[in-house]
């Protein structure tokens, strides 16, 4: 047992960046299955066909990256709720069969497609977190140690931490220096706060589409009994289409977000996410939005704290860390055996 | 009783082996409190097709019965329907398995109406039988064995039928079962050095044993729910069968040295020994279909569609749940490993490479898409897949066209071709394709499904 509490900041920030990007995924899970009581299993598909979106326009294209971003969500809204309109309505909304073997079907279409386009070798994207804006104080200098070589060195809470060493030189010291902050002898990295700003921005929209606009107004009516929405007058394909669009554009969101992190961009690159995403939408419940992006966050702390803390650092056992994906399906298998509604969920009485 | 939203979450579909579909629609008809003498479970016949008036009857007993007011029909199942209504999540259609088990009213009517085989399915048998005997005539070896693996895989998707279908309980994990009875059998068959007959068993029977299982969480976790945890099964076990190479080879795989070589009165070609593998494959295949045919109208098998009916009313008229649906589970899941099993047979090699998770989703889609709650659905839904790959290959093949060209090419992707086929499939014939042949002049339209509605 090595009980290794120095470097438990680093996965507790690790687990937080992941579980914010299952998180916005969980989000654009819940958005459906809240309308439709439905589980869309083509939405990491969907989200990781943004993602090439954000990859044409911003890596072949040469777009401004966030402009980008900004357009691949909007082009996946518009295919989210055209695959809504064309290929989810004509369905009786009640019947689950032919709509999971619909969303089954868009799975394996997307793959093949993204894979036929793109091939399934990984592309490296721009990262739109990758260094702090040259406005963001620098703490990092250079110094020269005793045996000459020279090491980069980082001031954060008065202590000296070394980043590079040896062929750094003036440049490259900058440019890992920007890349985090030193929080509690950790690596906060700018990378994982961006992801942190962008889950709270996504956050505050969905709040305010669905809290203050007409449309939102309509989607909640209509998650919450759509047979009386329709009675008073609230149009309920188009509102369904609505939250298939904003769906789409949570997915994006995440897969976006997602990708520098993974190395880039590839058509399998949403497979694994999926199943943290559905783990986090089972753990707060899969008709509870804010328990989605708790369940994301709970997700990625269990996933890097007591798996690859506990299990490979202080247990020292490395093959916890294969046990990532293992612990997923246990946490959706858990959830559902022992409390259904998850969390945050509404809990569902059946009588007989 | 569970705290799921779907009650019943099942695809009711038209049981084609059930002597008396069409004719359970009649039972509807009848009163529901008008129970005579209530024939044992046992009895063939007619306890069957009441069984298949089980879809009919809910609506009409939901329709009765208002919603304040519980109706006071005598067939138990009637009463919480009534109940169900008036609740956001309770099931639409709680009744019908009570008039099922018992063999209520229009059971009578039944007795001799036998369904009628149509000539669509005369035509389907000769082509399959035509096929069937020219297939190893006209093929070479490796067309041969690469045709003994479709034929072998209509199990896998008789299991997903058997699971979802029957039992009510959808499962997109079925790749799972396959892969682990292909690793056991090639473990048994190697490492054990037990005959093949016996190691091929012993695949099918290891994957029933994983089956039940997975079958417990099942016996709480329903509909969609249930797809999902099957779901995370699939995406979990590739890269945990990497991980366990004693078993499944590793990330390498694992070669079978063990071959399956006819006796040497049968010859000893390569062409002999392709045959020799499809005749035992192709036996194997139907006798394991004549077995689940059989199992299906027994009573175990009355009770696993009474189950996926309605399980409440099912355990109130003395079906074991547990047994029930662990059973039907392993029963399912051991189909899929015979499948497994067979196919080191047909090629002595194995990997976890080869179970990737879109192969169950591809076989919870087949059996669908054949038509779920019938046997031939399954070899339908097999023969369509493999015709449409088929046909994608040949189109992917022309080139030169330009754009055009471009989306050929695309259908050279079997995947992509499935995908397509399983979307447009679903817009023609959401109940599946077996629908085409069980058509009757006179019949009435299928019942929109009751079970799989959401409260």
């Amino acid at each position: 047992m090595n009980w290794n509490f120095e470097i438990l900041p680093d996965f507790i920030f690790n687990g937080l960046r992941d579980g914010a990007v299952y998180g916005t995924v969980a989000l654009a899970l819940v958005l459906i299955f809240k309308a439709t009581t439905l589980i869309n299993f083509a939405t990491g598909e969907l989200a990781m066909l943004g993602a090439f979106f954000v990859y044409v326009l911003n890596v072949e294209q040469g777009w401004w990256l966030w402009l980008s971003i900004a357009v691949a969500m909007a082009v996946s809204a518009v295919i989210g709720a055209a695959v809504e309109r064309a290929l989810v309505r004509p369905f009786d909304p009640d019947d689950h069969l032919p709509v999971v073997l619909i969303t089954l079907g868009l799975f394996l279409i997307i793959n093949a497609v993204a894979g036929d386009i793109w091939n399934y070798q990984v592309r490296r994207v721009n990262d739109p977190f990758g260094h702090f804006p040259s406005w963001v104080p620098n703490g990092s200098e250079l110094k020269t140690s005793s045996d000459g070589t020279i090491a980069c060195l980082k001031n954060a809470d008065g202590d000296l931490v070394e980043v590079a060493r040896g062929t750094a030189d003036a440049e490259m010291c900058e440019m890992v220096g920007r890349t985090f902050f030193e929080v509690v002898g950790a690596r906060l990295h700018y990378r994982t706060i961006g992801t942190w700003i962008g889950l709270a921005l996504a956050l505050i929209a969905l709040a305010i589409i669905l809290g203050k606009t007409k449309a939102g107004l309509a989607f909640r009516a209509v998650s919450s009994n759509a047979e009386s929405a329709r009675l008073v007058g609230v149009n309920t394909g188009r509102t369904l289409g609505f939250g298939w669009a904003l769906a789409s554009v949570f997915g994006t969101l995440g897969a976006a977000l997602v990708a520098p992190a993974l190395g880039g961009v590839n058509p399998n690159m949403m497979l694994t996410i999926l199943i943290y995403a559905l783990a986090a939408a089972a753990l707060g419940g899969l008709d509870s939005l804010g328990g989605a992006v708790i369940g994301g966050l709970v997700v990625g702390l269990i996933k890097s704290v007591l798996v690859s803390w506990f299990g490979v650092v202080v247990l020292g056992q490395a093959y916890f860390s294969i046990l990532q994906l293992a612990m997923a399906f246990l946490l959706i298998l858990i959830v559902l055996l022992f409390r259904p509604a998850g969390l945050f969920g509404t809990r569902r009485i059946e009588r007989v | 009783m569970s705290d799921d939203n779907w009650p019943t979450p099942l695809p009711r579909p038209g049981d084609d082996d059930d002597p008396g579909t069409e004719a359970g629609v009649f039972a509807v008809f009848a009163p529901p409190d008008d129970p005579p003498a209530a024939a044992p479970l046992e009895t063939d016949e007619p306890s069957e097709a009441a069984a298949a008036s089980a879809t009919d009857e809910p609506s009409e007993a939901a329709a009765t019965s208002e919603p304040d007011e519980p109706s006071d029909t005598g067939a138990l199942g009637a009463e919480p329907s009534g109940a169900g209504l008036s609740v956001r999540s309770g099931p639409p259609a709680a009744s019908g398995v009570g008039t099922a088990l018992i063999g209520d009213g229009g059971a009578d009517r039944v007795v001799g109406s036998r369904r009628r085989i149509g000539p669509l399915s005369w035509i389907g048998a000769v082509l399959l039988g035509v096929w069937l005997v020219a297939m190893p005539l006209t093929s070479s070896v490796t067309e041969m064995r690469q045709n003994t693996q479709i034929i072998v895989m209509v199990l896998a998707v008789l299991g997903v039928n058997i699971a979802t279908g029957y039992g009510g309980m959808i499962s997109l994990g079925h790749g799972v079962f396959v892969a682990v009875g292909a690793f056991a059998a090639a473990y048994a068959v190697d490492d054990l050095a037990l005959p093949w007959a016996i190691s091929i068993l012993a695949g099918a029977a290891f994957a029933g044993v994983i089956g039940a299982l997975v079958g417990l969480p099942a016996l709480r976790i329903k509909g969609i729910h249930l797809a999902l945890v099957t779901l995370g099964l699939a995406i979990v076990f590739q890269p945990l069968a990497k991980r366990v190479p004693a078993f499944s080879g590793g990330v390498s795989g694992r070669a079978v040295g063990a071959e399956l070589v006819p006796p040497s009165w049968f010859g000893t070609s390569r062409w002999a020994e392709g045959l020799y593998r499809y005749l035992i494959c192709l036996a194997v295949v139907a006798l394991a279909m004549w077995l689940t045919h059989n199992l299906i109208n027994s009573r175990p098998g009355r009770a696993m569609r009474a189950v996926r009916d309605n399980d409440t009313a099912s355990a109130v008229y003395g079906v074991n749940l547990v047994a029930s649906r662990v059973s039907t589970f392993a029963m399912s899941a051991s189909l899929a490993g015979l499948a497994g099993a067979l196919g080191i047979v047909l090629v002595p090699f194995t990997s976890q490479e080869s179970y990737p998770f879109q192969e169950s989703l591809v076989l919870y889609a087949t059996a669908v898409l054949g038509g779920l709650g019938s046997l031939w659905g399954s070899v339908l839904g097999v023969a369509i897949r493999e015709v449409f790959s088929r046909i994608g290959e040949l189109l992917g093949g022309v080139s030169g066209l330009g754009p055009l060209g471009e989306f050929l090419r695309l259908l050279d992707e079997e995947q992509f071709v499935f995908g397509v086929l399983l979307v447009a499939l679903t817009f023609v014939f959401p109940r599946g394709l077996i629908g085409l042949f069980n058509r009757r002049r006179d019949a009435p339209a299928p019942p929109s499904d009751q079970n799989l509605k959401r409260a």
